[in-house]
């Protein structure tokens, strides 16, 4: 049976009375891109700082390929290479000084494959990190974690600051690592390059994970969006039955359905309808359907409404 | 559930923060407060304690005209505090004492403050967010000097309570026009390396540098004025230093506080200087920027020791030059200065309680060593603070999510830093050889090397404090290390006045350095100070393996 490259049992992180995660049971595959999604402060990089070591964990494990992550840390990140979402780096070193130590404590450089991706990310390494902007301080970070060709790349935000044409390269290298069986955790706030890059997604809220699976799965539990348009002013469709997120543009009207789809045909029959689309949702769709649904402290847990409403799809 | 996706301006906005054109004011004044509130409380009590000791140890004339005749010709002291003048009065004594100490303390808390606030701020890019408010370059560099001037108000104030309180008792006798000028002159030193560090922190980019450079300028000022006070024919040197100055103003047993009127200047001279030099840059460089390309340099990158040798190297090149410089300047002028007043039994006396004796010269050195010994340890807090801030601004992560051991980063940086107190101490020794050979002094270089390492061991306790505060409280490092290196000046040179408490005497890390070489090292003192330091360097790394790396950027989310 293979190895997972990522694997945690009841990880839990405390700080005082406030519980930054709960309980994560995770599993990452070898060789698959793992999106892990959630708003500001759900326990995205807390997860990662316990993974890396950084932080000690209230109780439960970590583990990097059979590695615990706290009492083998440093077997543990001889396989995997880290991207912060915030520069760490020394503003009087030049970007060729930096990725030179970084690969001096790292180890294991294909220095062609270096000399590939500053090229690819367009640095230029002669210049000094002080007077980098923040998005060629990311191709740093960049190019030092994907140099060494990694087991497993641990992604924070790393296109924070990137254009869209870097965006393109960073994509590239991630589907070329994927090629290569590497395992990518990429965790970010851009839903389209998750929804383009990763096999399978975890979404983190209030430091809890409430859904994990391939888009096509949390795709199917979720709502359908719809956008009808009138001959004429719009006629209300917030009373019908599974009809959520009424938006209403004139003679326009774009919502999401959840449950069975009768009701609405019903109610749209009586109308002067001119046209109807349908479609499963974005991920971004999915997303803020998990995160306007609400929690439900009492039992412990959080309640969304892919999860409320999974026995009502027809 | 229904949106519109448009809609007009509401009219509920909220206003904007009280006089949003001083925020930078009000901000770097907040900080400048709080650590000049502390230190000037310091300050006061140290003022009434000492000022109460005296008045009550030494009650008579006789007493006092002892005093006078064990301080008043010693040289080391003189060199150290500046010239002892009328200090078998109450007001001359006061002057002299706390002139010496303060001044230095003041000095030294001026240049760490601004350059912290001014450049510390500025490369941590929190100036850039104010600086989009409402305010231009100019003003922003105005408001910061503002706050740091409210900075030494907050200090000038219980300065100036504890001169009022000791100057209403009957045996003091001072009126309220000279508890005034004294605590001014008392500020004067904070005042001007204030606004040194705020001019240095406009020419160099990194904080540490900008406190280096001013602590440059700190030290030759005071090695003029140690030459100036004990050298014959040298005292007009004492102008040319700032704290000769300082010195010079004699507040309380002078008519003349003109000397005052060039502390004032120079100020307002550093001032307009860092005004203007702050309009002609841009924010987060400095004049001297140096270029932002280059060709690589790979010495010292190798492992993470040699790269935090690499980033400080011109820092603890500038420490090294500068504590060079002045014991070559030191032992150079050792000679002269003892050569007419051998034979004081005063500096036997003051010397007693440490336990020195031999040659006036050897005398002169094993105090003035004690200077070099403050030096050592402000490295060893520079040193722990610098490790620090490796972690808060993020360069540690970057290293530890690698396979690199945290025990084996902590062991690195400690042992480096062991290594620049040894150097440092050596340097010390070895230059005041050089200078002291250069006069045939007769000091031995072996004596002296010897008391170079001597002036180690006090540092290594401080390195032991600051590994333990760093392994439970990193973000208290800084606090506890600096304030604790104050804490032991203050108490070593209370202690030379009467029998303060023991426990007091021994809380202070130098009173437990013998004065080599007016003595021989005392090696069984030594071996206990490098055992507490190595207990604590031992606890405080197991608490830092033990715990969650800590940046200012936060940990959550």
């Amino acid at each position: 049976m293979p190895i997972p490259a990522i694997r945690t049992r009841g990880l839990t992180k405390r700080y005082r009375d406030f519980v930054a995660l709960d309980d994560l049971d995770l599993q990452v595959e070898a060789g698959e891109v793992f999106g892990y999604l959630g708003p500001n402060g759900a326990g995205k990089t807390t997860t990662i700082r316990l993974l890396l070591g950084l932080a000690r964990p209230t109780s439960g494990k970590a583990e990097i390929f059979d590695r615990d992550c706290h009492r083998q840390t440093v077997e543990a990140h001889r396989r995997l290479a880290f991207v912060p979402a915030e520069s760490g780096l020394w503003p009087s070193l030049t970007g060729e000084e930096t990725l030179h130590i970084l690969g001096r404590v790292q180890g294991g450089v294909d220095l062609a494959y270096r000399s590939e991706l500053i090229e690819r990310f367009e640095l230029d390494p002669t210049k000094k990190v002080r007077a980098y902007s923040k998005g060629n301080r990311q191709k740093v970070l960049l190019i030092a974690a994907l140099m060494t060709r990694p087991d497993l790349l641990v992604l924070d935000e790393p296109t924070s600051g990137l254009d869209p044409i870097m965006e393109e390269a960073f994509r590239h290298s991630v589907r070329e690592a994927r090629d290569r069986g590497q395992t990518i955790f990429l965790s970010s706030h851009i839903l389209g390059e998750v929804e383009a890059l990763c096999d399978r997604v975890a979404i983190l809220r209030a430091g809890r994970m409430v859904e994990v699976g391939t888009l096509a799965q949390l795709r199917h539990l979720s709502a359908l969006t719809i956008e009808a348009t009138f001959n004429g002013p719009a006629p209300d469709l917030t009373q019908v039955p599974g009809v959520t997120r009424v938006v209403v543009e004139e003679s326009r009207v774009h919502l999401q359905l959840q449950g069975p789809i009768a009701p609405l045909i019903e109610a749209l029959a009586s109308t002067d309808l001119q046209g109807l689309l349908s479609r499963e949702p974005s991920l971004e769709e999915l997303f803020l359907a998990i995160y306007e649904s609400p929690i439900d402290f009492a039992q412990g847990h959080v309640s969304t409404a892919v999860a409320a409403n999974e026995g009502n799809r027809p | 559930m229904t949106a519109t996706l448009t809609g007009p301006r509401s009219d509920e906005t909220t206003p904007s923060g009280r006089h949003p054109s001083t925020i930078i004011a009000r901000q770097v004044g907040r900080e400048a407060v709080r650590s000049g509130l502390l230190w000037g409380l310091a300050f006061g009590v140290f003022i009434v304690l000492q000022t109460s000791a005296y008045t009550s140890q030494y009650k008579t004339p006789v007493a006092r005209a002892g005093l006078a005749r064990a301080y008043g010709t010693n040289l080391g002291l003189n060199a150290l505090l500046g010239q002892a003048k009328a200090i078998n009065t109450v007001g001359g004594w006061v002057e002299w004492r706390f002139l010496g100490i303060l001044s230095i303390l003041g000095s030294v808390w001026g240049l760490l403050t601004s350059s912290r606030l001014l450049r510390g701020e500025e490369g941590a890019g929190r100036f850039d967010l104010l600086l989009v408010g409402q305010t231009t370059r100019g003003r922003a560099t105005i408001q910061s000097l503002t706050g740091l001037a409210v900075g030494v108000m907050a200090m000038f104030v219980p300065i100036l309570v504890g001169t009022i309180i000791v100057g209403h008792g009957a045996s003091v006798g001072l009126h309220l026009g000279q508890s005034l000028a004294l605590s001014a002159a008392l500020i004067s030193g904070s005042v001007m390396f204030l606004t040194i560090g705020s001019l240095t922190s406009q020419l160099v980019r990194t904080r540490e540098r900008a406190a280096a450079f001013a602590g440059t300028l700190f030290a030759v000022a005071f090695a003029l004025r140690m030459v100036a006070d004990t050298v014959a024919g040298a005292h007009w040197l004492i102008w040319l230093s700032p704290l000769g100055w300082i010195e010079e103003s004699h507040p309380l047993t002078g008519h003349d506080l003109s000397p005052l009127w060039i502390v004032l200047d120079m100020t307002i001279i550093t001032s307009v200087a860092t005004w203007r030099l702050a309009q002609i840059r841009d924010v987060g460089a400095a004049v001297f920027s140096g270029s932002d390309t280059s060709a690589p340099h790979l010495r010292l990158l190798g492992n993470p020791v040699t790269l935090a040798i690499r980033l400080a190297r011109s820092t603890i090149g500038g420490w090294l030059l500068s504590v060079a410089a002045f014991v070559i300047l030191i032992g150079a002028t050792a000679e002269s200065a003892t050569a007419d007043r051998s034979g004081s039994s005063g500096i036997g006396q003051a010397l007693g309680r440490l336990g020195a004796y031999g040659s006036s010269v050897a005398d002169y050195l094993g105090l003035t060593m004690l200077m070099v010994a403050l030096i050592v340890a402000m490295i060893a807090a520079t040193q722990m603070t610098a490790i620090r801030r490796e972690e808060a601004d993020g360069h540690l992560e970057v290293l530890l999510v690698r396979p690199l051991r945290r025990s084996s980063w902590l062991a690195g940086r400690v042992a480096l830093s062991v290594l620049i107190l040894v150097v440092t101490g050596v340097v010390g020794g070895l230059g005041t050889w050089i200078g002291a050979a250069s006069q045939n002094a007769g000091i031995s270089l072996g004596a002296l090397i010897l008391a170079g390492f001597n002036v180690v061991p006090p540092a290594i306790v401080l390195l032991g404090l600051g590994a333990m505060t760093y392994g439970l409280w990193p973000r208290k490092t800084g606090v506890v290390v600096y304030g604790y290196l104050a804490w032991s000046f203050l108490i070593e040179m209370a202690g030379g006045l009467r029998k303060v408490s023991h426990w007091l005497l021994n809380s202070s890390v130098f009173f437990h350095m013998t004065p080599a070489p007016a003595t021989n090292p005392n090696w069984t003192s030594a071996t206990i100070m490098i055992g507490l330091g190595a207990v604590g360097i031992f606890f405080g790394g197991f608490s830092f393996l033990r715990r969650d790396l800590q940046t200012d950027a936060g940990e959550m989310s």
